[in-house]
């Protein structure tokens, strides 16, 4: 296994061909000589790991054991802080054990002179695309993990290509990293970890920062290079959907695993997952409550394979139950529209936006609603890299509505959104705004309007700061603007920007305070505290409360839930009901969620190139959930299972949460509600 | 701005940008070497001719060319300035109190601010019609030689081209944090030189922060992609010359040896 660094000579080619050729018999050497029959490529015994500390209580990884076999497809999930990216970078040589062995492809990890070799066949793809990428063109970046073992220059190219076609991105080879999409430069990332050709590739989150769209970009990968290329695969993730691709799931709490299994079992283990600090995933929730409703539903967690339960069971139901009760009157009892219900309809929507108003009883006229017409936008107006980003939107938003906005990245949505407070300023708001004389015969342009919480954004006589308290802004990824040296200075700074004198002493301590117990942490014990210290999700709720501070009528999330584990998603959510219902008035998210969206949003509005295609409640939006896919967009799960049924002749009319969607298939079965029916 | 194109690259395909990077670079060396040797007016001539003509072949439009020169317009204006009335020469036109102004002096005035204009402006081409990563490419490759002398010519071009990767990176970043705090009151318009510097430390330390967090992660994806500096290194990029290159290399001696021979032979104002 000794080698010396190959000299720079004409036949480099060839003898580094030699030593590979070498290495890979001598590995499947060892390999085949150990005493199992079944191939290891990854082994921990007993591995303990700890960042400093000396308590066992503070180890990142305590007593792990396991194996994965060669050209296994493995999840790890977890709740985060609980070891899974510790685990990773174990297994590729970036941390090495306190105690214990680990082996990778039979070599022995703890042994320096193995680390290159071991991350030679392990390629890790990490979470944030940004950060991983060595080069401004692609190619270049791919060459990089050959370029530094060796490999000679002919044999690079080809390496690139082979990469490059193995993530279907053949044709992005001289492009700029940078223009590309999540997706895509995640894509770029597994290409640039393929051209080592490793047999182990981890992927430590990877696709946590992206759309679904990305997601689902990067599985597919992923599962292919695992199914045709035969390399073993180590998922580490959040989502269920994506541990369900897997071969067996690992499930890691506190440093410890504590359930392995096949994930489609694992996942429905619900006490457990619980205590575990996970969440149980939302379609087996769903059968759950079926059950207890008296539908017998196996536990699945694809819309496909409830559809097909649901089915099994209502038919059973129907031939148990005469013909006559069967209570298809409870479609009509719901009185929802039906397919033609249709995208676009701005007089309804404007109507709907009133009414949703008036039900919450809080309609005051302008405090918290948002009327927008004629918007557009165009980003490097009169340059040759000018971009339209809004073409037109016409949106309401009614006072004291949980609005959801989505749409595809490039649509045009956060554009829209930066409109809002005034980040981005309207041209006639301006200082130095004239009106344009119209030449003769020339159509005036359609008139702008932008009226956000009573104030009228088209007007340069505006008092901007004001609106900007009114409308607070929470960006993706809020914990990343933290800056202050404590919690209470980093809260305190919306509230001293905006107000107008020196405000006292006390007022900034009970705002701050309010605030810090609105999003559920305790004012006293962490006012003093580094905001840097804190966890993931105390770091993004100590911005929220920085942001909601001022009491504006208007509050806007741009992903608030994203990265998070299930459990932060949820708690998340729970957190905006709490601030819509005693805080702010309105409440705008941008998500690309969709059972985040119909869950939770009395409406939502579709972007979609510059302009809004529908907007209109979830229980229409996502009737026809072709239109939505088209444009790249998800469906919420329940929508998917509702389509799905539809197809076989069962139509459930629900508004698409999963608590009226159950009540709806009780009622379609004649289960009448509340209790369970033995 | 979110591309490589950030800087001053202007896209385009012509016999210029074309070039290897490496005959550009030393063809402006030997351009700024002749503008330093001439020493007469036929001498600049001679230069501002070869800039036009490359100019004209690199297809870049004079405004934008001429937007190099509006940075060092202050500098061009200041020592024009100081020459005009403090060089010494004979044939005196004015004369204001310590103040004079010389027929020497005009000449000697404007030619070197001729000088500095064909300059900047040929160091403009060079940006304009060259990706920072193939000047990247270029330089690491001219520079090669220095490996002998162990410097680490190698590492200095990786961090020139991870540096290239981050700047559009970080620019959107500043610009996603800039508007957080403008959204939460944050005021950078107003205000007094103290005021406005204070106004940044909210910008600037969670930029910090993600800048280093950005670090140590690049530094976890390079590990695992198995770098370990440039001793097995091989080097995917390989720089070609053609008949561009010969050509442009032709041109650069011509204009060497024209404006010696200028100098020699006609007389010389400085």
């Amino acid at each position: 296994m000794r080698r010396s660094p190959p000299e720079i000579s004409g036949n480099r080619g060839d003898r580094l061909k030699g030593m590979y050729e070498i290495f890979r018999k001598e590995t499947s050497r060892i390999l085949k000589s150990g005493k199992n029959e079944i191939m290891e490529a990854i082994k921990f015994e007993k591995v303990n790991f700890s960042y400093g500390g000396e308590e066992k209580d503070s180890f990142a990884l305590r007593d792990v054991s396991f194996a994965v076999e060669e050209g296994e497809f493995v999840a790890v999930l977890g709740h985060n802080g609980s070891g899974k990216s510790t685990l990773a970078r174990l297994v590729d040589g970036l941390l090495s054990p306190s105690e214990g062995k680990i082996s990778v492809l039979g070599l022995d990890a703890a042994e320096g002179k193995n680390t290159f070799e071991i991350r030679k066949n392990v390629g890790i793809v990490f979470q944030n695309p940004d950060n991983q990428t060595v080069a401004s063109i692609v190619e270049d970046d791919i060459a990089f993990g050959p370029e530094n073992i060796g490999i000679p220059r002919e044999e690079i190219g080809r390496r690139i290509s082979f990469a490059l076609d193995a993530v279907g991105m053949s044709e992005f080879r001289h492009s700029t990293p940078s223009r590309l999409s999540g997706g895509q430069k995640q894509r770029i990332a597994i290409a640039g970890v393929l051209a080592l050709k490793p047999k182990i590739m981890i992927l430590d989150e990877s696709t946590a920062m992206l759309d679904p769209r990305g997601r689902k970009e990067v599985t597919d990968v992923v599962l292919k290079l695992n199914r045709e290329e035969k390399i073993t695969v180590l998922l580490i993730t959040h989502f269920p959907e994506e541990a369900m691709l897997a071969d067996r799931a690992i499930v890691m709490n506190r440093g410890e695993i504590v359930m392995q299994g096949k994930p489609a079992e694992i996942l429905c283990r619900e006490d457990e997952l619980e205590t575990f600090n996970l969440t149980l995933p939302r379609p087996v929730q769903i059968c759950r409550d079926l059950r207890k409703r008296g539908l017998p539903i196996e536990d699945v967690l694809t819309p496909e394979a409830l559809g097909e339960e649901l089915f099994g069971a209502l038919e059973e139901r129907r031939k148990r139950v005469s013909p006559s009760e069967v209570p298809l009157s409870e479609n009509e009892k719901a009185g929802l529209p039906a397919e033609d219900a249709s995208f676009s309809k701005t007089a309804e929507t404007a109507a709907l936006s009133t009414e949703a108003g008036e039900r919450e009883g809080k309609s005051d006229d302008s405090v918290g609603r948002i009327d927008c017409r004629n918007l557009s936008y165009i980003y490097n107006a009169g340059s040759p890299f000018a971009s339209q980003a809004l073409n037109g939107v016409d949106l309401t938003i009614g006072s004291g509505e949980f609005f959801g906005i989505i749409g595809h990245t490039g649509s045009g949505k956060s554009t829209f959104v930066q409109h809002l407070n005034a980040l981005i300023k309207l041209p006639t708001a301006e200082k130095k705004y004239k009106p344009k004389k119209l030449k003769k015969g020339e159509v005036p342009p359609p008139l702008v309007k932008l009226t956000v919480d009573g104030y009228d954004l088209t007007d340069k006589k505006t008092d901007f700061r004001e609106l900007r308290s009114k409308v607070g802004m929470v960006f993706q990824y809020p914990e990343y603007q933290l800056f202050a040296e404590t919690v209470f200075a980093d809260v305190a700074f919306g509230l001293k920007n905006f107000s107008k004198e020196e405000p006292k002493e006390e007022e900034v301590k009970q705002a701050v305070r309010d605030a810090l117990e609105t999003v559920g942490l305790d004012y006293e014990e962490i006012k003093n505290r580094s905001p840097f210290e804190l966890s993931g999700g105390q770091k993004r709720r100590v911005a929220i409360a920085g942001v909601i501070v001022t009491k504006p009528e208007i509050l806007v999330l741009d992903e608030p839930a994203a990265g998070l584990d299930p459990l932060g998603k949820r708690e998340i959510m729970q957190l905006l009901h709490k601030i819509h219902k005693d805080w702010c008035k309105t409440v705008i998210i941008v998500s690309h969620d969709m059972d985040e969206i119909s869950e939770n949003c009395s409406r939502a509005a579709v972007f979609s190139d510059g302009k809004v295609i529908a907007s209109a409640r979830p229980s229409e939006l996502f009737l026809s959930p072709d239109r939505l896919t088209a444009l790249g967009l998800d469906v919420p799960f329940t929508a998917k299972v509702t389509e799905f049924l539809a197809g076989k002749g069962i139509k459930i009319s629900s508004d698409f949460t999963c608590r009226d969607f159950v009540e709806k298939v009780c009622g379609y079965a004649g289960i009448a509600g509340g209790e369970a029916h033995a | 701005m979110r591309d490589v194109a950030f800087g001053q690259y202007y896209p385009a395909q012509s016999f210029v940008h074309k070039c290897d990077p490496r005959t550009k670079i030393l063809f402006l060396i030997v351009y700024i070497a002749a503008i330093f040797t001439a020493k007469n007016f036929y001498g600049l001539a001679a230069c501002a001719a070869v800039f036009v003509l490359v100019m004209a072949f690199s297809r870049v439009p004079v405004r934008s060319v001429l937007r190099s020169v509006k940075a060092i317009i202050f500098l061009l204006v200041f020592t024009a300035v100081l020459n005009l009335f403090f060089y010494s020469g004979e044939t005196v036109l004015v004369k204001w109190g310590f103040l004079k102004i010389t027929k020497e002096g005009i000449f000697y005035t404007i030619f070197l601010a001729v000088r500095l204009f064909l300059l900047v402006m040929g160091s403009a081409i060079l940006t304009l019609t060259t990706t920072p990563v193939s000047l990247t490419d270029g330089l690491e490759s001219l520079l090669y030689p220095l490996k002998l002398v162990r410097f680490p010519v190698h590492e200095l071009a990786l961090i020139m081209s991870i540096a290239l990767r981050f700047i559009p990176i970080l620019t959107d970043e500043t610009g996603r944090i800039i508007n957080a705090q403008k959204a939460r009151g944050a005021d950078f318009e107003t205000g007094g030189l103290i005021r406005r510097i204070k106004a940044i430390i909210p910008v600037l330390i969670p930029l910090l922060i993600s800048a280093f967090r950005r670090a140590d992660e690049l530094g976890d994806a390079m590990d695992a992609r198995c770098y370990s500096g440039s001793k097995v290194r091989t080097k995917y990029k390989k720089l070609t010359f053609t008949w561009r290159d010969f050509l442009t290399f032709f041109i650069g001696a011509a204009l060497l040896a024209g404006v010696i021979l200028l100098r020699v032979y006609l007389p010389q104002i400085i």
